[in-house]
């Protein structure tokens, strides 16, 4: 397998080239555009209870596809559903944590699942994340450029801008900084401690959400 | 303190680095990376006369109300990483006391304590033409970090140029300038949603940007359903 990520970071496109046989399983959804030497399958990666428990804790597609190459080398073309960086990680039996909707695709070595955060998850965009193991290639993305950060001691970030981290990593969720004002909602940030890298984004969905939630229409209120 | 602009493509952001002791501040919500000893303040800073209404001017100005006001603390230095909203380039300017700066209210993104930003809105005429004309005034020296939607453009102006209300991001004071109407009329340019354009005389550099947020918001709101409030 060969792989280059073109138009890095504004509009990234990750580009495989598989070998004769080999395979890549993907996000439903991510494929842009593939060769006809490509063979799709589509599955509930894992089985369908961990299908389930993917789709249904983590709002990661409940499907997978494996793209593989038959008769000849193949290409495909991956883009994820958010303009921004795409990350590869080398997994070589450890661990990798992912935020929901950051995972992308990866070698058919790795293994996804989901896992439960516990109380810290009540605050959090999602009470799972997505939790990969194996030997392999995992590609993430996110909507903006993506940083890896090496945290040694402790770092913070805000809630909305993790994209993934090392297991070596505890994170605590709390807020920031005096509150002043009754007015201010106050941002919830997450605090990462240990040793390990950690990825975050430079862009925020929800924050563009709020950004254009002002330009919505008002509903008239003669009709009630 | 060092304060550099991360150039990413369409994701632009700064990173602030402070000694110990140093301060920097941001509009509220724009920090989403810090090192854990910086203590984040969330304040209605304001200038003397400041106070709530200073924070409900900064409102009208298309800011958000409140400043986050950054402490490197425990007797180290440390980061602040910001970013804005939306997609788009950010640039340091290097402010002095020589000339003030006037920034568009959405293009603020963060500035040094030694800044002092206060607010200054046009009037009626921006309210007619159903654009809201709104610039923060920045006096003193110190980095100030602005962000564009889209393509940031710095133009030394020498002579006149007329701009685009929607695509100023910010500009010397040293450039007088009037508001205008874009069309033949005031009539015919209230029409044709051209709004209103800014005409520099004089000599200054000038940031634009290639998109206008509020034609942006216009074109993706209305495809939303309809909000209560």
């Amino acid at each position: 397998m060969h792989y280059d990520i073109a138009s890095r970071p504004s509009y990234s496109l990750l580009e495989v080239t598989l070998n004769t046989g080999e395979q890549i399983v993907a996000e439903a959804g991510a494929m842009t555009w593939m060769d006809s030497n490509v063979d799709v399958h589509t599955s509930a990666r894992g089985g369908i209870l961990s299908g389930l428990s993917r789709a249904a804790l983590t709002k990661e597609s409940f499907f997978q596809n494996t793209y593989t190459a038959r008769g000849g080398p193949a290409t495909i073309g991956l883009g994820p559903g958010q303009p921004g960086d795409i990350c590869a990680y080398e997994m070589a039996g450890g661990e990798l944590y992912l935020e929901r909707g950051a995972y992308l695709a990866s070698t058919t070595g790795i293994e996804t699942s989901s896992d439960f955060q516990g109380l810290r998850g009540l605050f959090n965009e999602g009470l799972f994340i997505l939790r990969l193991s194996g030997v392999g290639t995992v590609f993430f993305n996110a909507y903006g450029d993506i940083q890896e950060i090496d945290v040694n001691g402790s770092y913070v970030i805000d809630n909305g801008h993790a994209v993934a981290w090392e297991p070596s990593l505890e994170y605590r969720l709390t807020r920031a900084g005096r509150i002043r004002s009754f007015l201010f909602s106050d941002q919830i940030i997450m605090e990462f401690s240990g040793r390990g890298k950690l990825w975050v984004q430079s862009r925020n969905p929800r924050s563009m959400a709020d950004w254009v939630h002002p330009f919505r229409r008002v509903q008239s209120k003669s009709g009630s | 303190m060092q304060v550099e602009a991360m150039q990413r493509g369409a994701f632009g952001w700064a990173l602030v680095k402070l000694n110990s002791g140093e301060k920097f501040i941001s509009e509220a919500g724009a920090m989403f990376r810090v090192s854990s000893n910086i203590e984040i303040d969330v304040t209605t800073r304001s200038r003397s006369s400041g106070g709530l209404l200073s924070g409900v001017r900064r409102m009208i100005a298309g800011e958000s109300f409140f400043l986050s006001t950054y402490t490197a603390s425990g007797g180290r230095g440390g980061e602040v990483g910001l970013a804005p909203k939306l997609q788009g380039e950010v640039a340091v300017i290097d402010c002095d006391s020589r000339n003030r700066w006037v920034c568009a209210g959405g293009s603020y993104l963060g500035s040094s304590p030694d800044l002092d930003i206060d607010t200054q809105f046009q009037g009626l005429r921006g309210v007619f033409s159903g654009e809201s004309l709104s610039f923060l005034s920045v006096e003193g020296a110190g980095p100030l970090i602005v962000n564009a939607f889209g393509k940031l453009t710095e133009v030394d102006v020498a002579g006149h140029l007329t701009v685009d209300t929607g695509h100023v991001v910010a500009f010397e004071e040293s450039l007088t300038y009037s508001i205008d109407k874009a069309g033949g009329s005031w009539v015919q340019s209230f029409l044709t949603s051209e709004g209103l354009t800014l005409k520099f005389f004089g000599h200054g550099r000038l940031y634009l940007q290639s998109h206008n947020p509020d034609e942006f918001g216009k074109s993706v709101g209305p495809l939303l359903p309809p909000r209560s409030s």
